[in-house]
């Protein structure tokens, strides 16, 4: 059984952990960095909007099952990740300064964000993920085959461990799921309980809601 | 259950169908040109493999007009309850260009989704499908994707179909990276410099055998086993100890449950790269030591980006079928570290053997499969 054992999100006004009950608002994006890594973050500011939104709720995903990272220490952790847009507005970023330049010189700093996987190869490097990474949208945007294809991995052994979420503008969420262990690690649910919910709610809001009615549930 | 290819083809800068492509790489002959689809005088290179014929920036995307003619000559129609997998990095990217070059049409008209939403049309599958990307490992892990859902019974039939173009949008991108070489791709030469771009359209359908024998159906190759994983290193670079590399084979190794000496032949990522093709080379001297025959097809199609691995899947699995070996063309001086590995010839292969395929792509990430006939 595959289960899931943090849930981390952010949003343009707060950021918070399910399993662990933290919920804490902020209005100074810039203290965000310092407040949800663990250790430094090289080059942090380099890296464009999307990539910025996903490290952070991986991080706290991470936080929230207890799992320790290191950008040196690598471990079998997959992170498999959509979002609404692709890679739109760095596509037009990038393409709009070549024509800006008279279509005579472009950007390499901008080009290598013009992938939808730029953001979770950027979370696999701070984090030292070395399990599968990949990109998947389905026509609806929904997240449900992100985390179906995260735990068929899981099953099929891929990965011990994967980080499954989404991105979009200014939020964005990450679950961590495993294999059941059943050494008493801290569970929020097993998987199916998690697309079902993900089934029912659109709005990253109310399905964290629900979530944590069930990460209430289990701490009780 | 186990997966099978029951049906296959491309569209390459060597022209429609794999009996095309394989040929061509037979011949020995690149597909690699001087690009005149726009003006490169800003690029560190000229060249790209193109497919011909095609209309850049006109009504249709580049894509779209490959996976056009591809679908127009399926012999056998695809299953309706297919479950559908795309795998690219840009997609219909011109689109975009179109829009911000001309100010004609919406920029945002080149989101997947739109692309997924085509091809299920065109194929005329009834499954939504997802889009795959994995960068340039793209539609490895499609292929992988579906041979997944097939073992685990989540569905009997899985089309996966890939396609990226030569875009201004793709040169520039890679030029600016310092990227591309001048001469064409090298692959495993002692003066590589760099990848030559190019353009390709695929597609397999994937079942399982079960379902295969049932429809009576001829099975082109099986998909044994994949591992995919992430150097965790640098965005562009691959990890200099390759160890993101080696996992991703030792994954597929035991996904398969075979050992390495069950492997005859490799179909290499093989750039032409100085990093890439280096690394690649250590990777499979950590875990090989009956030095299977190497290959890479990017010297003579260039590098298809999202549909690399699927191209490079099917032209393995004809390599099998023939028992040989392709040659890497345009090797003319081979890198010391490869001489055991690499050929500018073809080589025979034990019919026996299996064939392990490698991909990357930035981000760190690296795909394998392995198949057999």
């Amino acid at each position: 059984m595959v289960t899931v054992n943090g849930i981390g999100w952010i949003n343009k006004a707060e950021y918070g952990c399910i399993l662990r009950n933290i919920r804490i608002a902020y209005d100074d994006k810039s203290r965000l960095k310092k407040e949800i890594f663990t250790s430094s973050y090289k080059n942090f500011g380099r890296i464009d909007n999307a990539s910025r939104i996903t490290c952070y709720a991986a991080a706290l995903a991470l936080k929230d099952a207890g799992i320790e990272y290191s950008q040196n220490r690598k471990q079998d952790i997959g992170v498999i990740g959509t979002n609404s847009r692709g890679s739109l507005e760095t596509d037009i970023n990038y393409f709009m300064d070549y024509i800006d330049s008279n279509r005579t010189s472009s950007r390499g700093n901008l080009f290598i964000y013009t992938l939808p996987t730029s953001p979770l190869g950027e979370a696999a490097i701070r984090f030292g993920l070395q399990g599968p990474l990949l990109y998947i949208a389905a026509s609806d945007n929904s997240l449900l085959p992100v985390i179906e294809t995260a735990a068929e991995m899981i099953l099929l052994d891929e990965s011990t461990v994967m980080l499954a979420g989404m991105s979009r503008e200014e939020e964005a969420v990450y679950f961590v799921l495993k294999k059941d262990s059943g050494s008493g690690q801290d569970v929020l649910c097993n998987v199916e309980t998690a697309m079902s919910i993900l089934r029912g709610s659109r709005a990253l809001d109310e399905m964290l809601k629900e979530f944590s009615v069930l990460g209430k549930g289990e701490n009780q | 259950m186990r997966a099978v290819v029951v049906s296959c083809n491309m569209v390459t800068p060597y022209g429609l169908g794999a009996d095309a492509c394989w040929d061509g790489i037979m011949s020995g002959q690149t597909a690699i040109s001087r690009l005149g689809r726009f003006n490169t005088n800003a690029f560190h290179a000229d060249c790209a493999a193109t497919v011909d014929n095609l209309e850049y920036l006109r009504k249709e995307s580049l894509v779209m007009q490959m996976l056009r003619s591809l679908f127009d000559s399926v012999p056998v129609p695809i299953p309706r309850d297919a479950r559908l997998m795309m795998a690219t990095i840009k997609g219909e990217i011109d689109l975009l260009e179109k829009s911000l070059l001309q100010g004609t049409g919406d920029a945002s008209s080149c989101n997947l989704g739109h692309l997924l939403k085509k091809v299920a049309d065109i194929t005329g599958v009834e499954d939504r499908g997802i889009i795959v990307s994995a960068a340039c490992a793209s539609s490895t892990a499609a292929v992988a994707r579906a041979a997944a859902m097939i073992r685990e019974e989540h569905c009997d039939c899985a089309l996966v179909v890939a396609c990226d173009s030569v875009t201004e949008f793709l040169f520039s991108g890679f030029s600016a990276l310092m990227a591309l070489d001048k001469s064409g791709a090298r692959p495993f030469d002692k003066n590589r410099n760099g990848l030559t771009i190019g353009e390709a359209a695929a597609f397999a359908l994937v079942m399982s055998e079960e379902r295969a024998k049932q429809e009576k159906r001829e099975i082109v190759g099986r998909i044994t086993g994949w591992g995919l994983s992430d150097d965790a290193y640098h965005m562009t670079r691959p990890s200099s100890d390759s160890a993101g590399r080696v996992l991703a084979i030792k994954k597929a190794l035991k996904n398969a449950g075979i050992d390495q000496n069950s492997i005859g032949l490799i179909s290499a990522h093989g750039t032409g790269t100085v990093y890439n093709d280096a690394m690649e080379i250590k990777a499979f001297d950590a875990i090989f030591n009956n030095k299977p025959p190497v290959y890479s097809i990017k010297g003579a199609i260039g590098h298809t980006m999202g549909a690399a691995g699927l191209v490079e899947m099917i032209i393995a699995l004809r390599g099998l079928k023939e028992e040989t070996v392709p040659p890497t063309v345009n090797l003319k001086d081979c890198e010391e570290d490869a001489q055991a590995w690499v050929s500018s010839g073809s080589r025979s292969v034990d019919k026996e053997k299996m064939a392990l395929i490698t991909s990357a792509g930035f981000g760190g990430i690296n795909a394998a499969l392995i198949c057999h006939k």
